[in-house]
C-alpha cells in the first residue's frame, strides 16, 4: 500500500475518461483498468469512483447502458461519448503542458536564473 | 388540465427517481460483489472477502449520498424522504399528532370558512362580462341627505346623451306580479329592464332572446325573460317554454327567453319584463323611479365617471331649478359594492379575528413541537454527528411540520365545508334593501382550496420554524447530556412561556371582541323596535292592478280578507300596512304643515304607509296622543293622518299638532293630524329613520297589503288558516312571505348574528387553545422541577407551598398575557367600533369580564399540574436522579 500514490486533485475524471476510451467498462472494471495501466501505483478510494462517474455522465462525456458482465451478472457499462473524447484530448493536452511547466520549474538549477 | 399534466410530470419524476435509486443500488452491489469474487479467487474465504470488499469500498451510504448530489437537483428526493420520515415520526406519536392536527384543523378550518365567505361576497368574479366596469348610478340630494336617489326618465335621458364615460346606460324598476295558472297563485318579484339592460350587463340568454327596443312600447310589452331558477322550479326546465304564455296579473305574457343559472340581478329576481314609459313621468323630472346601471368605457375610472356625471347633474340643476335644484350631484357605486351590502366591515373584522385564532393555534402546536423536540434532541444530535448539515436538519423539521400543517388543513377544509353550510342558512332569502348580502351558496372552489393549502403550508413554516432552528444548535452538548434534560432546557422553556403569554394576549383581544359584539347583539335584540313582534303573523299580498283597478275594489278586498282573518279562533287583532316594518319595503313622501307654507325642498321626508284601523293594535304600536283610525275614516270623511313622534318633533318641536292640517306629497288636499304614535324602526333597529306618516287605507288605498295578525298563541299555528282566508276572498290571489314578525325581526339582524356567533366561536376556540397551551407549559415545568420540588418538600415545604409555587408561575404568565392583551385590545377595538351598537369599544365591564374569564380558565389550566406537583413524593423525586 505504501508504494501507492494518492491521486492528485481533479485527475480521477481524466483517468476514468482514459480508461473508458479503451472500450466500454463497468465501474469495477474501470477501477481494475486504472490500477492495471498504472501498474498499481495509484490508490483510488473505490467509493469515490461512483460520484465521479455520475458527474461525468451528467456532463455528457460518458454514457451508460446496462449489460451483462463476464460472470453473467447485470452491470452498468460506461463508454466514452464524442464530447468525452474531445474533453479527454483537451484534458490530456492541458495535463501535459502543466507537467512540462512544473517539471521545468522543478528542474531549474541556480545557474539558470 | 394543467394541474393534471403537472401532476403527471411530477409522477414521472418520482418514478424516474425511484428507478435511478434502485439502479444505483444494483450498480454498487455489483461492484462490491465483483471485488469480493476476485478476493475469493485469490484465496480469501468468502465471508472475509465480502467484509473486506465492503470496508475497502468505503461508506456505501456516503457514496450514495454523493452520487445523488451529483446526479442533479436532489430536492425532490430529499423532500420525499423527509415526508416519509416525518409521517413515520407523526405515526409513532399518535396522541401528539391527534392534538396537533385537531388544533390546526380548527384554526385552518375557521380561516377557510371565513375566506369562503369573503371569496363569495367580495372576491369571486360576478357572472357578468368585465364586471369591474359595471356601476350603479344614483341621484345625490345633499339637502335631503339622499345618497342613492332614484332617477327620473327625463334626467336619465339627459345623462345618457350627455356623458362620455359610459359604454352603455340602462334603466330598470322593480315590479311584482301575481302568477296564476301554475299551482297556487304566487307573488313574483320581477324587474322591468330597458331593452339594453342585458347588453350593459353583458349576459346572453340561455334560451331564446332578451328584449327588443320596440317591446318597450305599450301593447308590445307583454313579454318576459325567465330566471333559471324560476324556469327550473315552475317549468321543470322545459326547453319548449320559449314562445309559450304565462299569466301575470291575469294577463298573458309571452316567454321570449331564459337566462343562464348564474344570472340573478337584482338578487331574488324571478323574471324580467320590458320597461315601459309611465305617462306621469313624461313631463315631470320629479318623477324619480329608475335604477340605473352603466358600463364604464375601457380605461375610465369610477372617479372620472363620477366627476363627469356630477357636472351633468349640476347643469341639469341650473337648467331645471324647480325640480332639480337639490339633485345637483350623482353617486356612483360599483356593482360589487351594491351586492355585498354592509357586511364588508364585519368580514374584515372576522378575518382579523380568525387569523388570530390561527396564530394561537400555531403557537400551541409550536409549543407541542418544542416539548417534543426536547425528547428528540438525541435523535437530532446523532444525525448531526453522522454528518447531517444544520440546513438539512432544519429542512427535515420544516418538512415534518408542513406535513402536519397539510393534514390539519385537509381536516380543516372538511370543517370549513360544514361551517359554510351553517353560514348560508344564517343569511335569510326573505329580506332585501336592508343591506344584507344575498348568499345562496358558499362554494369551496379552487380559490378557497388554494387558500387552505397556502395557509396550511405557511402555518407549517410558522409553527415549525422555531423548533427546527432549535434542533440545529448545541448538538454536542446534547450528546454529552444524553439522557438528562428530558423535559427541555431552561432556554426552551422560557421561549415556550413567551409563546403562551402571546396566546393569552391574543385570546384576551378575541374574547373582548366577542364580548362586545355579544353585548351589542343583545342590545339590538332587546332594543325597542317600536312595536311588539311576538305573536304577530305577517303575510304580504299584492292584488294585481289589472284585476283590482279602483281603490274601492282594493278596499273591498282588504275588508273581506280582514273580516275572514278576524274570525279565525286565536286572532286578537288584524290589520294591513303598505310597507311592513323590517321587510325592507318602504316608501317616502314629503310632509309639511299647510301653514305656514314652506318650499318643497325644505319639507321633512317621512316614511309612509297606508294602514287599516286595527294595524296599530295588531303590531302593538302605542298611541301617544289623539286617536287611532276608525272605520269612519273613509273616502266620504275628511282626510286624516297619524304621525310618529319623531315626525311630530321634525314638523314643529314642542308644538301641539293634533288638529293641525298637513300637506302630504301625492295626497290631494291637506289632511288633519288625529293622532301621534310611537316611533317604529321601519328599516331595521340600526336605522335612525323613524319619521313616519300613516294614512287611512279607507281614504288612501294601496295595491300592497301586508297583513299583521296578532294572535293569542304561536302565530305559525294560524298561518294556514290566514292564507285560506285570503283565498276565500280571491282564489287567484298570491300570498307571499307568510312568517312571524319575530322571525322577520330575527332575520333582519342576520349580519350582526353571523358576526356575533363567529366571533363568539373564535373567542371560545382561542380560550380553549390558550388554556391547553398554558397547561402544557406548566405541566412541563412541573416535570422539569420534580427534583427541585422534592428537595423543597424534604426541606419542609408543605403541599400548600408547592401549590402556591406552581400556581404563581401560571399566574405570572396570565398577568403578563392580560397586560399585553389589554394594550393590544385598546388599540384594536377601534376597528370593531363600526359593528357595535349601544356599547363603546372600550367598555370597561366587557374588558374586565374578558380578562376575568381568561384568568379564571388559565388558573384552572395551571391548577391541574399544580395538584400533581403537590403529590410529588420527595423520596421518589430524589431517587429519580
Amino acid at each position: 500500500m505504501d508504494k501507492q500514490m494518492e491521486l492528485l486533485q481533479g485527475t480521477l475524471d481524466m483517468l476514468i475518461l482514459k480508461a473508458v476510451s479503451l472500450g466500454p467498462l463497468h465501474g469495477y472494471g474501470i477501477l481494475l483498468r486504472i490500477q492495471q495501466i498504472s501498474k498499481d501505483r495509484l490508490e483510488i478510494q473505490q467509493g469515490s469512483l461512483y460520484p465521479a462517474l455520475y458527474r461525468l455522465e451528467h456532463q455528457g462525456w460518458i454514457a451508460s447502458e446496462w449489460g451483462e458482465s463476464e460472470n453473467k451478472r447485470k452491470a452498468k457499462y460506461y463508454r466514452l461519448t464524442a464530447a468525452g473524447k474531445r474533453r479527454l484530448q483537451a484534458e490530456a493536452e492541458r495535463w501535459n503542458r502543466m507537467a512540462d511547466v512544473i517539471a521545468g520549474i522543478l528542474g531549474t538549477t541556480p545557474e539558470e536564473i | 388540465m394543467r394541474a393534471w399534466s403537472s401532476l403527471r410530470s411530477w409522477w414521472r419524476e418520482v418514478v424516474r427517481r425511484s428507478r435511478a435509486e434502485s439502479e444505483m443500488d444494483t450498480e454498487l452491489r455489483f461492484h462490491v460483489d465483483a471485488y469480493a469474487d476476485d478476493l475469493v479467487r485469490s484465496g480469501v474465504p468468502r465471508e472475509e472477502a465480502l467484509r473486506r470488499a465492503r470496508i475497502e469500498f468505503g461508506g456505501i451510504e456516503q457514496t450514495k449520498e454523493d452520487c445523488r448530489e451529483t446526479r442533479g437537483v436532489n430536492h425532490l428526493e430529499t423532500l420525499i424522504q423527509d415526508i416519509r420520515h416525518g409521517s413515520r415520526m407523526l405515526g409513532k406519536n399518535p396522541g401528539f399528532t391527534a392534538i396537533a392536527v385537531l388544533t390546526l384543523a380548527l384554526g385552518i378550518g375557521a380561516n377557510t370558512a371565513i375566506f369562503s365567505l369573503i371569496n363569495t361576497v367580495l372576491l369571486r368574479p360576478l357572472p357578468y362580462q368585465n364586471a369591474d366596469q359595471l356601476v350603479t348610478v344614483w341621484g345625490y340630494n345633499r339637502t335631503q341627505g339622499f345618497t342613492t336617489d332614484l332617477v327620473s326618465p327625463l334626467d336619465f335621458a339627459d345623462w345618457r346623451s350627455q356623458n362620455h364615460v359610459f359604454e352603455g346606460m340602462a334603466g330598470s324598476t322593480d315590479v311584482t306580479y301575481t302568477l296564476t295558472g301554475a299551482g297556487e297563485p304566487a307573488l313574483i318579484i320581477a324587474y322591468s329592464f330597458s331593452s339594453d339592460y342585458f347588453n350593459v350587463l353583458g349576459v346572453a340568454p340561455l334560451l331564446g332572446r332578451t328584449f327588443l327596443p320596440e317591446e318597450e312600447q305599450p301593447g308590445k310589452s307583454h313579454v318576459a325573460v325567465l330566471s333559471y331558477s324560476f324556469w327550473q322550479n315552475r317549468f321543470g326546465r322545459n326547453p319548449g317554454i320559449v314562445g309559450q304564455s304565462i299569466m301575470l296579473d291575469g294577463a298573458p305574457y309571452t316567454v321570449v327567453g331564459v337566462m343562464p343559472a348564474g344570472f340573478k340581478y337584482p338578487p331574488l329576481t324571478e323574471l324580467w319584463t320590458p320597461l315601459t314609459p309611465i305617462p306621469q313621468a313624461a313631463n315631470n323630472r320629479d318623477y324619480r323611479y329608475l335604477r340605473v346601471m352603466a358600463r364604464l368605457k375601457q380605461g375610465v375610472t369610477l372617479r372620472q365617471a363620477q366627476t363627469e356625471m356630477n357636472a351633468i347633474a349640476a347643469r341639469l340643476a341650473l337648467a331645471y331649478p324647480e325640480t332639480n335644484k337639490d339633485e345637483n350631484a350623482t353617486n356612483l357605486i360599483s356593482l360589487r359594492e351594491m351586492i355585498s351590502g354592509d357586511i364588508r366591515p364585519a368580514l374584515l373584522v372576522l378575518f382579523c379575528a380568525v387569523s388570530f385564532v390561527l396564530l394561537i393555534a400555531c403557537a400551541n402546536v409550536a409549543n407541542l413541537l418544542l416539548s417534543r423536540a426536547a425528547g428528540r434532541q438525541k435523535e437530532v444530535a446523532v444525525r448531526a454527528a453522522l454528518g447531517a448539515s444544520r440546513g438539512r436538519l432544519v429542512r427535515q423539521f420544516l418538512t415534518e411540520s408542513m406535513v402536519l400543517g397539510l393534514i390539519g388543513g385537509a381536516f380543516g377544509v372538511v370543517l370549513a365545508s360544514l361551517c359554510t353550510r351553517v353560514m348560508v342558512s344564517m343569511f335569510p332569502p326573505t329580506i332585501f334593501n336592508l343591506s344584507i348580502p344575498h348568499i345562496e351558496q358558499l362554494p369551496i372552489d379552487g380559490w378557497v382550496l388554494g387558500f387552505a393549502v397556502g395557509i396550511s403550508l405557511i402555518t407549517g413554516v410558522v409553527f415549525g420554524l422555531v423548533p427546527a432552528l432549535q434542533a440545529g444548535v448545541n448538538t454536542n452538548d446534547t450528546l454529552k447530556e444524553a439522557g438528562r434534560g428530558q423535559a427541555g432546557s431552561a432556554r426552551g422553556s422560557r421561549f415556550r412561556s413567551a409563546l403562551v403569554v402571546a396566546e393569552l394576549a391574543l385570546s384576551l383581544t378575541l374574547l373582548t371582541a366577542a364580548g362586545l359584539t355579544l353585548r351589542s347583539f343583545v342590545y339590538l335584540l332587546r332594543g325597542d323596535l317600536g312595536f311588539h313582534p311576538e305573536h304577530v303573523l305577517t303575510m304580504r299580498v299584492l292584488p294585481p292592478s289589472s284585476k283590482y283597478k279602483t281603490g274601492a275594489q282594493q278596499i273591498a278586498f282588504s275588508n273581506g280578507a280582514l273580516a275572514q282573518i278576524q274570525s279565525i279562533p286565536g286572532v286578537k287583532a288584524a290589520g294591513t300596512v303598505t310597507f311592513l316594518p323590517l321587510s325592507g319595503w318602504y316608501g317616502e313622501r314629503t310632509v309639511a304643515l299647510e301653514s305656514p307654507a314652506i318650499s318643497q325642498n325644505q319639507r321633512p321626508m317621512a316614511l309612509w304607509s297606508s294602514v287599516t284601523p286595527d294595524y296599530f293594535r295588531a303590531m302593538g304600536i302605542p298611541l301617544l296622543k289623539g286617536r287611532f283610525f276608525g272605520e269612519g275614516d273613509n273616502q266620504y270623511a275628511p282626510g286624516v293622518a297619524i304621525i310618529s313622534n319623531s315626525l311630530a318633533r321634525q314638523i314643529e318641536p314642542g308644538a301641539e299638532l293634533l288638529g293641525k292640517r298637513i300637506n302630504v306629497d301625492g295626497v290631494k288636499g291637506a289632511v288633519e293630524i288625529v293622532g301621534v304614535v310611537g316611533d317604529v324602526h321601519q328599516l331595521g333597529i340600526t336605522s335612525e329613520m323613524t319619521s313616519e306618516i300613516y294614512l287611512p287605507f279607507g281614504q288612501i288605498p294601496a295595491p300592497i297589503m301586508c297583513f299583521a295578525v296578532r294572535t293569542a298563541e304561536d302565530p305559525d299555528r294560524v298561518a294556514k288558516a290566514a292564507e285560506r282566508a285570503i283565498w276565500n276572498v280571491d282564489k287567484d290571489q298570491a300570498v307571499a312571505y307568510v312568517m312571524s314578525m319575530s322571525q322577520l325581526a330575527s332575520e333582519s339582524l342576520a349580519t350582526q348574528r353571523v358576526t356575533m356567533l363567529m366571533l363568539g366561536a373564535f373567542g371560545a376556540m382561542a380560550l380553549l387553545m390558550a388554556a391547553i397551551g398554558l397547561y402544557g407549559v406548566i405541566a412541563n415545568s412541573v416535570v422539569r422541577r420534580t427534583h427541585e420540588i422534592g428537595v423543597r418538600m424534604s426541606l419542609g415545604a408543605r403541599p400548600g407551598d408547592v401549590l402556591r409555587l406552581v400556581l404563581g408561575q401560571g399566574l405570572g404568565l396570565v398577568m403578563a398575557g392580560v397586560a399585553i392583551g389589554l394594550g393590544g385590545t385598546f388599540v384594536l377595538m377601534r376597528f370593531v367600533a363600526s359593528l357595535l351598537y349601544g356599547i363603546r369599544p372600550t367598555d370597561p365591564v366587557t374588558l374586565a369580564g374578558a380578562a376575568a374569564v381568561l384568568a379564571g380558565v388559565a388558573l384552572l389550566a395551571s391548577y391541574v399540574p399544580a395538584r400533581r406537583a403537590m403529590r410529588v413524593d420527595p423520596m421518589v423525586a430524589l431517587r429519580y436522579e
